[in-house]
């Protein structure tokens, strides 16, 4: 079963709409699809039904609701489908999620820490300090932003759900201890603290290259097929 | 999202691993590897890590953010094959540190940047009166 939602950035009711269903795509078996009509794919189907309002609910190709539906109303319409094996997998909302939000106030702290050296001496810090400030900036910031906006972006770009539960905390986890762990260790000079610490960023990458993969890379379904959820001209 | 910007995203993400790794038998084992290995971990995390999720995701968005189809298929494919050839010889010239394979990398790797820069310039300009 195939369910699409439509909504728009600007429409404060179709937040409340995909809640309702992304916490139904979480209990039954179904592809769901949140479909922003200011992108191709959902001005295609806006085209393809003539729809008028927002949010609108499609299932397997044709409108069954306009607004907010409750949670009753959802999962009546979805009763036929088999329950969702609990895998810890999640479809991407409108709003960034928590660990999402954390992982982007982590780069900017991080940007303005290792920006520091900028104001102490006009560069990056020179010395052992200068490996610290490059990877408070490379890491800190540039590695950070990418955990939370790629977590968030790529489930929505693609269709498909990533793993949540408690990997991208261990992620979180990984990434703070390391990076703190690296700094202390070349500051005081101990490199096998350093060594450690560059351990540990290498793990939460990893831990996001797993949580990554099965967005971009979704395994096929039961018929065969994987799951194309995005209508894309030469896609 | 269009296979080959997935690919982009796939071989940002290995690279990305690639790269901490040549950092981590480094410190723990200076000489192992042998060569610029410095130069080598950041350029893979920059150019293959960082550079190629922005083209991804870039190659994703831009279009949708401007409204407009991407100006050319082609030469985003094109930049997928010239990005993944030259960071890769690059790589062989610090290892074996003969500077005309970095430069020839480096320039393989340069065309790629220019395909993406002229592709969305093309894709992102304004069309029609300014509003």
């Amino acid at each position: 079963m195939k369910v699409e939602l439509l909504v728009s950035e600007w429409c404060a009711s179709c937040h409340q709409s995909e809640k309702i269903w992304r916490e139904v795509a979480e209990e039954k078996d179904i592809e769901f699809a949140v479909l922003d009509m200011g992108q191709p794919e959902g001005r295609a189907l806006v085209s393809r039904l003539r729809l008028k309002t927002i949010p609108a609910l499609v299932i397997d190709g044709e409108l069954k609701g306009i607004g907010v539906q409750t949670f009753a109303e959802a999962r009546a319409w979805v009763a036929g489908a088999s329950a969702r094996q609990k895998a810890g997998m999640q479809h991407a909302g409108l709003a960034l999620s928590p660990d999402n939000r954390l992982f982007i106030l982590g780069a900017m702290v991080y940007l303005m820490l290792g920006g520091l050296g900028l104001v102490i001496n006009g560069a990056l810090l020179s010395g052992p300090a200068r490996p610290v400030a490059l990877h408070l900036v490379t890491v800190g910031f540039m590695l950070m932003l990418v955990y939370g906006l790629g977590a968030h972006m790529l489930p929505r770009f693609t269709g498909n759900p990533i793993l949540m539960g408690v990997w991208p905390w261990i992620q979180m986890g990984l990434v703070h201890a390391g990076l703190l762990a690296y700094s202390a260790g070349f500051l005081v000079g101990v490199y096998p603290v350093v060594i450690a610490g560059g351990a540990l960023i290498w793990l939460s990458l990893l831990v996001f290259t797993v949580r990554i993969w099965p967005v971009l890379w979704p395994k096929p379904r039961n018929n065969g097929m994987a799951i194309q959820v995005h209508i894309q001209p030469g896609a | 999202m269009h296979k080959r910007n997935r690919w982009f995203v796939t071989i940002a993400l290995v690279y990305g691993l690639l790269g901490g790794l040549v950092a981590l038998v480094h410190l723990s084992a200076p000489g192992l590897i042998p060569g610029n290995v410095a130069r080598m971990h950041g350029h893979i995390m920059l150019l293959g890590f960082i550079l190629m999720m922005i083209y991804g995701v870039a190659l994703h968005v831009l279009p949708r953010f401007s409204g407009n189809a991407l100006h050319s298929e082609r030469m985003a494919n094109w930049q997928l094959y010239l990005a993944n050839a030259g960071l890769p010889l690059m790589i062989a010239g610090w290892l074996t540190l003969l500077n005309w394979l970095v430069l020839l990398g480096g320039a393989i790797a340069y065309s790629a940047i220019v395909l993406f820069g002229v592709n969305m310039l093309f894709t992102v300009k304004p069309h029609g009166p300014w509003r």
